[in-house]
């Protein structure tokens, strides 16, 4: 019995908080592969949704209304931001240094989180309303939150698996990835697509953003980093640049999270363990799981 | 052979040096306060960190954000030795700063070497990751650590150096930092290091010992950001892991980009300015400028958080600004009418012609400063057995 | 070349190694910052920004309140108090220069840190110039020891991790029981720990930590502790609630939390019912905002009024005592025919609240109609304050 509800509790809460982790990797992933750029700013785009949803939700609206509303709202205002960020800060960068871009990401990730301090604060934002209860299964009680979680995670996997292999755009966005120019040239307008990628990407971090906050209806300045590192760590361990990989690297830290934080011995080692896969896996396949090789020319 | 002695290569120390002797006879005759000498100590610390640092980004072409957990370890390291050579007859003075000094920098190396090697296999933002992680696992284990041994969660204690010399032995530290890496750069081994960073294919066809200089590198590198922390370990009577988290090292990145790749100078001149602007900031809008009208107007109407938040702000767009203006390709017309050089130039009414230098004079011993910013952050992977390249050579033939 | 650029160096570190020997000897005097001061000046350094911003705010506007007031009521014999904070972000690196900048502004008497860490730095400068120091909130067990210059307000850690594990010997022997900590935080090991080394052998306890700053999921905690009846949480109210929320459902309705000092404001979060928790949720303070008394119900309206109910916590409440028992303490000693002038330094002003805290100053909160934070307040000479912690029951279980 011991057995089985530890193996069925990490299942559950593992693939849950991978899910997450999968969701925003995807975002990494995607903008990666096709601006070749490393945004450091993804993590707090899921700390807009999650302020936008709590903000919307503790309004005096019933929670039938303010619940679909505040996930429409914060895809939008999510969309809308990484748009904007796009246009304002890498834009003007395109054909510039990655590590330049990279730093513009590093200040326009610093900006966001000081721009929710200002305007909600230093004490964390929650909200009561979002309250799903649990059920029982084999004895284990099981989250309402994690079922749909995982739910959501498996929708968006398989809807963009298939938009990427199936529509126009979808396949334009291969395209891009694979050669910039040589797309270009194919008559793929290059701008459309990197603007269609950061509307995923940022739509990807609100739906990550509305998992956390049911699971856990509190936010601060700060709430997107470490799941920003962490799925960027997932990005990298399923290969960055593909989106099965980030799926696949996202699920399997969020396991290993989980099971690591149920052993008292070795919780505090958390972080370390990760981090020790993630280096381990690149020393014995330098470009993570599904990442591509490509061979270094003269 | 003697070659013309150039001023060029000196003027750091040279700046650095007059600069140090000036502070010390004022410190001295009690003309600045302990908050001076702080901030200099601090100045100090900041520019070991970014010279060392860009030695890897800028020259070796590699993205690292674990230069804090380099640090980590020399801090740690070296302020455990001091502790416990303070306790015995050697007590807390300049001998027992020299040994830890040493020790810290052996041991922040031996760690350079370790990250040294998965950077044989791994190159741009696979190494940037693994760099990061390696920051992090660092600072988880000291956390981890027993209170006997580094402190763990309350941190170690750590015999705080005399605070009205040990901004001069920084300085001191940072002097030798430069001499002894802008000699790294300038000597043949620098200039295999460029190559490496330029073509590595290239270079190891010349017969470069790839692995050689790459682990050399970030042993040195590492060796100096160790040092950077034993310095850091004297200046406070606590050292917490929680101060080397990777932002620190986003932070030290910061100051080598916003100098420019490749250049020493530059990295000392943005270690200093931001070092001091950001220390000077926090302290004057959380003292003088929250008395002020302006100030009580935010608070009471604008602001939900503290007005201390303002600094981060001014920060995040001053460096978003600075990057996009030194780096947008659509600025380039801009860039070159306000060329500070240029200004200059017309203003002494000194022209340069390139036709009238003369092939002798041509600058042998100055490295390159102009690198190839794809070659940082590229996601090609070194594949060691190179049996088949010319296949590829064949099919998608010179993309490079 | 070669030669030259050795020479170069040699020749610099000559210079600079000559110096040193030269001037070694003439160190400049210690000076009074404090000369030219108008008002009396106090220190605080404290969170402003970072992840423990909310307890930097609390202890700032609260602080910055009570100086308000006493400036309103006409100062100290006329001479009025000016509150200067600095923010250290809760890096114990940032203190040295904040300590420094107030220091030689003039700084006479301080508040301290706000939090544990960075205090364990402060104590050490200020020792060396001797300033006073009463902290509203660093509860370290350290920040008092080995010398005399610095007073906690609050309770240290392990005397409340000893006090909770008395109760837990008392009314759980024999029984299982779960506590849930923070494992990278001085506050909640410190509790922790002491909490373990009290507690008597028939106990059993369930432990289970997190160690994120930011952690929100827990997920994996609640399952492991879902079985016990009574958890301590020597955690702050922010993970707290998020963990009473997620627990729900799953941990017994009837089960009781138990936390400490770092609970209050638990029932004031923006967002967070504690209606709506099944459980009963209970704690060991000085400070409780649902307190009847009048120094407390005072002090929550005007805080409130000013700066709402988010950053209304115990930080807040001792460090609004803090500002009164210095200048209470000041009081004190002028009426004993001491003199203290608006320029005495900060030396000299350490020297005269030290023997008053050491020689039986009672603090009583204003006009001696009882403390926020407790009633007939003393120090020991430890510096370890010497009060009363109730025991409040902030929601009673839903039966």
């Amino acid at each position: 019995m011991e057995v089985l509800e530890f193996i069925l509790s990490v299942i559950v809460n593992g693939l849950s908080q991978g899910g997450i982790y999968a969701m925003i990797a995807i975002g990494y992933t995607m903008v990666y592969g096709i601006a070749k750029l490393l945004n450091f700013a993804h993590g707090d785009i899921i700390m807009v949704a999650a302020y936008t949803i709590i903000v919307t939700v503790n309004t005096s609206m019933p929670i039938g209304v303010s619940l679909p509303l505040s996930i429409l709202l914060s895809i939008v205002i999510c969309v809308l931001l990484g748009v904007a960020i796009e246009k304002v800060a890498y834009k003007p960068l395109r054909g510039a240094s990655p590590l330049a871009v990279l730093i513009t990401a590093i200040g326009v990730s610093y900006l966001l989180q000081s721009i929710a301090q200002i305007i909600f604060g230093t004490a964390p934002k929650m909200t009561a309303k979002l309250d799903l209860g649990a059920f029982k299964l084999f004895g284990v009680p099981v989250k309402f939150s994690a079922i749909i979680t995982l739910v959501i995670t498996v929708l968006v996997m398989v809807g963009l698996t298939m938009f990427v292999k199936k529509s126009r755009t979808g396949r334009a966005m291969v395209a891009v990835s694979e050669d910039r120019g040589a797309a270009q040239l194919m008559g793929i307008n290059v701008n459309k697509i990197i603007t269609i990628t950061f509307i995923i990407g940022s739509a990807l971090a609100a739906l990550a953003g509305f998992c956390s906050i049911i699971e856990a209806p509190s936010v601060t300045s700060t709430f997107g980093s470490m799941p920003g590192i962490k799925a960027f760590t997932a990005a990298v361990i399923g290969g960055i640049g593909s989106i099965p990989g980030a799926m696949l690297g996202g699920i399997m830290l969020g396991i290993v999270e989980c099971i690591a934080n149920k052993i008292p011995v070795i919780a505090p080692y958390t972080d370390a363990i990760e981090f020790s896969i993630l280096i381990i896996i690149l020393l014995v396949k330098p470009t993570g799981f599904l990442g591509k090789k490509r061979r270094e020319k003269v | 052979m003697f070659k013309k002695f150039k001023i060029n290569h000196y003027i750091n120390y040279f700046v650095i040096a007059v600069a140090l002797i000036v502070f010390a006879i004022l410190s001295f005759t009690g003309g600045i306060d302990n908050s001076t000498t702080l901030l200099l100590e601090r100045i100090a610390i900041s520019i070991i960190l970014a010279v060392s640092l860009s030695l890897v980004v800028g020259f070796l072409g590699e993205l690292s954000l674990g230069h804090a957990g380099f640090m980590c370890i020399g801090a740690y390291i070296g302020g455990k030795v001091s502790a416990l050579l303070a306790q015995t007859g050697i007590g807390d003075g300049i001998g027992n700063l020299i040994i830890s000094l040493i020790v810290g920098a052996v041991a922040a190396a031996a760690c350079g070497v370790v990250v040294g090697i998965p950077a044989l296999r791994l190159r741009g933002d696979y190494l940037a990751i693994v760099t990061l992680a390696f920051g992090e696992i660092v600072k988880t284990l000291f956390q981890n650590s027993s209170d006997n041994s580094f402190g763990g969660l309350s941190g170690l204690s750590t015999p705080r150096y005399n605070k009205t010399t040990l901004f001069i032995i920084a300085f001191v530290v940072v002097l030798l930092t430069l001499a002894v890496i802008q000699n790294f750069i300038r000597s043949k081994h620098g200039r295999a290091v460029t190559a490496v960073r330029d073509n590595e294919i290239a270079a190891r066809a010349t017969g470069i010992n790839v692995t050689k200089y790459k682990i050399m590198v970030f042993a040195l590198s590492a060796a100096f950001a160790g040092i950077a922390g034993v310095i850091y370990s004297f200046s406070q009577n606590k050292v917490m892991y929680t101060h080397f988290d990777y932002n620190y090292s986003i932070e030290i990145l910061v100051m080598v980009v916003l100098g420019g790749m490749g250049s020493i100078n530059g990295s000392i001149i943005s270690a200093t300015l931001l070092t001091f602007f950001d220390e000077k900031l926090r302290l004057w809008i959380s003292q003088d400028f929250s008395k002020t009208q302006l100030a009580q107007f935010l608070t009471t109407y604008v602001i939900k958080g503290d007005l201390a938040v303002f600094k981060d702000i001014i920060y995040a767009l001053v460096l978003i600004l600075i990057v996009i203006y030194n780096n947008s390709p659509s600025l380039k017309g801009l860039r070159e009418k306000l060329n500070l050089k240029k200004l200059l130039s017309k203003l002494f009414k000194r022209k340069h012609d390139p036709s009238k230098v003369k092939d002798d004079e041509a600058r042998w011993d100055v490295v390159p400063t102009k690198i190839e910013m794809d070659e940082v952050l590229s996601t090609d992977v070194v594949i060691d057995d190179m049996g088949d390249n010319s296949a590829d050579i064949g099919e998608r033939g010179g993309n490079k | 070349m070669k030669l030259r650029k050795v020479l170069a160096i040699v020749l610099a570190m000559a210079l600079c190694i000559g110096m040193v020997s030269v001037f070694a000897s003439c160190n400049g005097g210690k000076k009074n910052y404090a000369e030219n001061n108008t008002e009396f000046v106090i220190g605080l350094s404290g969170p402003l920004t970072g992840g423990a911003a909310v307890y930097g705010q609390a202890v700032k506007n609260s602080a910055q309140m009570a100086v308000d007031e006493i400036n309103a009521a006409g100062g100290l014999n006329g001479v009025m108090f000016k509150l200067v904070a600095t923010d250290d972000q809760h890096d114990p690196s940032l203190v040295s220069a904040n300590y420094y900048s107030m220091y030689e502004g003039g700084m006479q008497v301080s508040l301290g840190t706000v939090t544990t860490d960075p205090g364990l730095e402060y104590k050490e400068l200020s020792q060396e110039d001797n300033v006073f120091f009463l902290t509203p909130s660093a509860s370290g067990d350290d920040i008092t020891k080995d010398y005399d210059n610095g007073y906690q307000m609050c309770f240290a850690d392990g005397n409340q991790g000893a006090a909770a594990a008395k109760y837990v010997n008392d009314n759980y022997a024999g029984q299982t029981i779960g506590a849930f900590y923070k494992a990278d935080d001085a506050y909640s090991k410190g509790i922790y720990d002491q909490f373990m080394d009290n507690l008597n052998d028939n106990v059993t306890v369930v432990s289970t930590n997190f160690t994120k700053t930011n952690e929100t999921n827990f997920a994996t905690q609640i399952d492991t502790l879902k079985n016990c009846k009574f958890i301590f949480m020597p955690t702050y109210y922010g993970p707290a609630s998020l963990f009473m929320t997620q627990a729900k459902s799953i941990i017994a309705p009837d089960a009781i939390y138990y936390g400490c000092d770092g609970f209050d404001g638990i029932d004031k979060i923006d967002g967070f019912d504690i209606k709506a928790i099944p459980q009963a949720v209970t704690m060991l303070s000085h400070f409780n905002s649902n307190s009847t008394s009048e120094a407390v119900t005072s002090y929550v309206e005007k805080y409130t009024n000013k700066y709402g109910t988010d950053t209304l916590n115990q930080f807040g409440a001792s460090a609004y005592d803090c500002v009164y028992a210095i200048y209470y303490a000041m009081k004190s000693a002028m009426d004993k025919g001491t003199a203290i002038d608006v320029t005495i330094s900060a030396s000299d002003l350490c020297d005269i609240l030290k023997s008053e805290f050491q020689g039986g100053f009672t603090f009583n909160g204003k006009d001696q109609k009882g403390a926020v934070t407790g009633t007939n307040i003393k120090w020991n000479a430890d510096g370890t304050v010497n009060k009363a912690a109730d025991f409040y029951e902030i929601k009673p279980a839903n039966k």
